[in-house]
């Protein structure tokens, strides 16, 4: 039956080529990801009520655990949303003659695609297939990121294709390295990159292999994850994007890739026994990437293009915690993978509305969101305190948690650091993106009223979603939580 | 035995240096096919060892694979772009070809030292496969970086993937075969996509000159 | 002392009798393959006989660089020749590192054929001399690191050493390391040679001339020992190819010395017959370089000098 998580997207995918019906097209995707939604949230019910640890199917391949779970729900949750955001957004493009009906199925079909890919990558045990899932994902999204096809999205899908492309194949040689360390150990070698396996026999593997082999993969995965120095495709693929193909980049994407370099990271922590050689590595790029980012946001003049360096920023506090490892810093950096993926995805989202209506990605040619899209601009204004770390949004409870950990585990170094950075980041953030919101001249073309209705419904949402979570966990998604964090941290 | 996956290892070395002394986008592409072919003969030699003592004949269809797609398919997809897409035969590098060069023997010598701190001396030829292997890995992305035109990225990236896939062949008899047939599923795509995007920069911007994609900064 | 003596005296002999030969050899492949008939085989004993009878005619702008040149650049070459063996079953003059001695000598008729080509003041001569200089600072480092390698692998010091190692125990030395290391002295030869690709021997047009023009000033003798002194030097290079890639001795069990000496002399005129033949068969199917292709030509022999020496260092002895 899990299998069908794997099965449902790519079927979607399918199912678009054979209708030319507008309609048709938008209720298969809503359908499909609906479907998707609804079988991710019963095999978690049905994991969870059974109190299962982990559940294998199809020949060892597939896999699920409590981390493997959430990331699942993650990934599956806010596609739907963007799903169903998609509908309103590309309507209103349609209206407007800018793509057409094949272009329309191009973009489901790759959307789905895409979304399978993602899927794939947490669904499987085998470090190698999780691979293939990584480079595919990158494969999926080049047409999609490159969708507008004029000159700055073909060179923004070009600069993603050959940089994450390189970085993906420089984590293929971690691999191998991972890979060649258990040669001559074990008698099968079919087992040997299975990560159940790999993390029992985690102390027999050779340490100075895996420690070359951990350099390849964070400088590898860390390439799709945006980390600096390696994040100089981000800003292009998240801002040239359509804005749904950019929440979901910005959203789920980087958490899938931060998904692999966690599992490789558990490891080898288990193997060298202490975190110091990953810890030191992951918490000096996750403090380089908050500090380039804080840099990178103050001159920035394209709204999307700032929030894709908000979500570099963000995916370093992400590896800032994981290089602490303490359990409570895991137990944060899970929970600001959630969080961000709401988040970021609410905003992209909200970009989405007002380039429609504005038609301009300069934030010195928007003024006066609040009067002419008035939720979306509340939307919009609340979520950018909430991505810059304001409570009582999660984005702060996550922080504040990462925080604590950083200091409990007597990093008050990095810790300091990482409060002034943040601070950066926020007055970075909210003095660009405030003079939006005000009116001072509002240009008569642009007609008052909300443009995207369904959007606008699933923007809301999330922003619901975020104020909730910021404020009281429910207890059972805090016991997820704390379960999948303690297999990551349990091999300490 | 081991004689010959020396000197096949040394043989791919060397194609990747000549690799960095071509000048022409034609050239680069036969040097590629040539040493998809000492890859083929590689994969082979151990193929053919593997099934004489073990019966198992995965590394000689990952041989025949790689035969196929790396030899015959992909250098034909990719001359086929060279020739739709018009570029005026000029310059192509950087740095001029002998700094290339000896910038490249540095990265052995970097390679070198890298993996002598991690692996012994003594355990056989390990050494010797892992830094001509890595130093084909880093070799291609030297020359990713070193090329103005777009093919030239391309043929780097997939020098790298040969760099990677020769690391595995000969430390460890190759990946579990479903692996590999993943990766050659994911390269074939990845450079098909590739040729696609380098149509549609020559539609957008007349050239295939990485240097004039610069739009999009800071 | 005698064998000392006695073997100088074979050395040069053969060197300076059997070098002529080598020019005439790939003539006669080069007539051959364009359907000609070409010159004689002999026809550079003929030329040096004659130049030896001519008038010299010295520029009045030359001063005694111009005249000292010719006897300089001979000696050095022939000294230099002399450690290089053309068998190893005469005691030779041999001393640990001596190729660096031998690199300096010929270092040395460089230079002073260098400024003989600028001493005339003659525009062809200063841009022959250019050109040779850098032509020269390519290939001597990859010959350097090449012949450290030779003898890193075969574990001694001296060329005489080195070649009598490769003689001796054939199979082990025979590494992938060890053909990288002939492919690049074989590079080099051409260079040292001024072969084509990297230098036209038959040309006299300044688009192409590199060797040619150093000596366009020399006349009568002068000119005959410049031509010698090259001739010995490519003669040098070939040896060294000979002895140390084709080693033959190892088949010679013959007990007297004197018979082992002869039949070891027949060997070596037949293996610098298939290599002349090869370096005439590679100047038939190439064409020169572009002066400023040349550096590559050099990184390229540099590099597998280089990967040599890495990889015979990886293999952890």
């Amino acid at each position: 039956m899990e299998i069908l998580v794997l099965i449902i997207p790519l079927v979607t995918s399918l199912l678009f080529w054979l209708s030319n019906n507008k309609k048709v097209l938008h209720y298969i995707n809503i359908a499909g990801s609906a479907l998707l939604l609804l079988l991710a949230v019963s095999v978690t019910g049905r994991f969870i009520m059974q109190g299962l640890d982990s559940l294998i199917f199809l020949s060892d391949l597939f896999y699920f655990d409590y981390l493997n779970l959430f990331m699942l729900d993650t990934i599956v949750i806010v596609s739907f949303l963007v799903s169903v955001y998609a509908v309103g957004y590309l309507n209103e493009e349609f209206e407007h003659g800018l793509i057409d009906i094949r272009k329309l199925k191009l973009y489901y079909s790759l959307t789905h695609v895409f979304i399978f890919t993602m899927v794939l990558v947490v669904s499987t045990q085998n470090l190698g297939l999780m691979w293939i899932a990584i480079e595919a994902t990158t494969l999926a999204s080049v047409f999609l990121v490159g969708f507008h096809n004029n000159k700055n999205a073909i060179e923004a899908a070009w600069k993603y294709i050959i940089i994450c492309s390189v970085g993906i194949a420089l984590a293929l040689l971690g691999i191998v390295l991972l890979y060649i360390s258990t040669v001559g150990l074990f008698g099968d070698p079919h087992n040997s990159l299975s990560w159940v396996f790999l993390y029992e026999n985690a102390l027999l593997l050779q340490g100075s292999v895996l420690k070359i082999s951990f350099i390849f993969v964070l400088a590898g995965f860390g390439t799709k994850v945006g980390l600096v120095p390696m994040h100089t495709w981000l800003p292009d693929a998240h801002s040239q994007a359509p804005s749904p193909i950019s929440a979901l980049l910005s959203g789920v994407l980087l958490n899938s890739a931060m998904y692999g370099i966690i599992r490789v990271l558990v490891i080898i922590n288990k193997n060298l026994g202490s975190n110091v050689y990953t810890g030191r590595m992951m918490m000096a790029i996750g403090l380089l990437s908050i500090a380039a980012a804080a840099l990178f946001i103050l001159p920035q003049k394209d709204y999307k293009r700032l929030l894709a360096y908000s979500s570099i920023e963000h995916m370093g506090i992400i590896a800032f915690a994981l290089g602490i490892f303490s359990p409570l810093a895991v137990y944060g950096a899970l929970f600001h993978m959630l969080n961000h993926a709401f988040t970021k995805s609410m905003l992209f989202l909200c970009t989405g509305n007002i380039f429609l209506k504005y038609k301009t990605r300069e934030i010195s040619k928007i003024t006066g969101v609040l009067k002419i899209l008035p939720v979306t601009g509340v939307v919009f204004l609340l979520g950018i305190f909430a991505i810059a770390g304001m409570p009582p949004f999660s984005v702060f409870a996550s922080e504040l948690n990462i925080i604590i950990a950083s200091f409990e585990a007597g990093h008050y170094y990095q810790g300091a650091a990482f409060i002034i950075l943040l601070a950066l980041v926020f007055a970075g953030i909210t003095s660009s993106m405030l003079k939006m919101f005000f009116a001072n001249n509002v240009s008569e073309q642009v007609i008052h009223g909300e443009v995207n209705k369904s959007g606008t419904i699933v923007v809301v949402i999330m922003l619901c979603i975020i104020a909730v979570t910021g404020l009281y966990l429910p207890e059972q998604i805090g016991a997820f939580l704390s379960s999948a964090a303690a297999i990551v941290s349990g091999g300490m | 035995m081991e004689y010959y996956l020396d000197s096949l290892s040394l043989l791919i070395l060397i194609s990747s240096f000549v690799l960095v002394a071509n000048k022409r986008i034609n050239s680069y592409i036969r040097t590629f096919r040539l040493q998809s072919f000492l890859l083929v003969i590689l994969a082979g030699v151990i193929g053919m060892e593997n099934f004489f003592s073990e019966g198992s004949l995965e590394i000689i269809v990952i041989a025949l694979l790689i035969l196929v797609l790396k030899v015959f398919y992909i250098p034909r997809l990719l001359q086929n772009t060279v020739n739709k897409v018009e570029y005026k035969v000029e310059k192509d590098f950087f740095l001029n070809i002998p700094i290339g060069v000896l910038i490249c023997c540095a990265l052995v010598m970097l390679v070198y030292y890298s993996v002598s701190s991690v692996i012994p001396a003594d355990t056989g030829h390990t050494r010797i496969y892992l830094v001509n292997s890595i130093s084909v890995v880093l070799i291609g992305m030297f020359f990713m970086i070193s090329r103005k035109k777009a093919i030239g990225q391309i043929i780097g990236f997939l020098v790298l993937e040969n760099g990677i896939f020769t690391t595995a062949m000969l430390t460890a008899n190759g990946m579990p075969i479903i692996i590999e047939l993943g990766m050659f599923i994911d390269l074939l795509t990845a450079v098909m996509i590739m040729g696609g995007l380098v149509f549609k920069i020559n539609e957008n911007f007349e050239s295939i000159d990485i240097n004039k994609l610069r739009n999009l900064r800071g | 002392m005698a064998n000392s003596v006695f073997y100088i005296i074979v050395q040069i002999l053969v060197m300076v009798l059997l070098s002529p030969l080598i020019k005439g050899i790939i003539g006669k492949i080069k007539a051959l393959s364009q359907k000609r008939q070409g010159p004689p085989l002999l026809q550079m004993y003929y030329d040096l006989y004659k130049l030896m009878k001519k008038d010299t005619v010295v520029s009045d702008t030359a001063s005694w660089i111009f005249r000292i040149t010719p006897y300089l650049t001979f000696t050095a070459t022939l000294t230099a020749s002399l450690f290089i063996p053309v068998t190893i079953y005469l005691a030779p003059l041999s001393f640990f590192g001596d190729i660096i001695m031998v690199i300096y000598l010929l270092a040395l008729s460089r230079f002073f054929m260098t400024l003989a080509g600028l001493d005339t003041g003659s525009t062809f001569g200063g841009m022959g001399s250019s050109r040779e200089m850098m032509i020269s600072s390519l290939l001597e480092p990859a010959l350097l690191v090449a012949v450290i390698t030779v003898g890193l692998i075969t574990g001694s010091g001296s060329v005489h050493g080195m070649m009598q190692a490769a003689a001796a125990d054939s199979i082990t030395v025979f590494q992938p390391s060890y053909l990288l290391t002939f492919m690049a002295i074989f590079i080099i030869l051409i260079g040292e040679a001024c072969r084509t690709p990297v230098d036209d021997p038959s040309t006299h047009l300044e688009l192409t001339m590199v060797h040619e023009a150093m000596l366009l000033e020399y006349s009568g003798r002068y000119l005959a020992l410049m031509e010698l002194g090259a001739a010995v030097k490519e003669l040098i290079f070939i040896t060294l190819l000979a002895n140390l890639y084709i080693p033959l001795e190892g088949l010679i069990e013959i007990a007297s010395p004197a018979l082992a000496l002869a039949v070891s002399l027949v060997f070596y005129l037949l293996k610098v017959l298939v290599i002349t033949v090869f370096i005439g068969l590679a100047e038939v199917f190439t064409v020169k370089l572009r002066l400023f292709s040349l550096p590559n030509l050099g990184a390229l022999s540099f590099t597998l000098a280089f990967l040599g020496f890495v990889q015979h260092f990886m293999l952890g002895r």
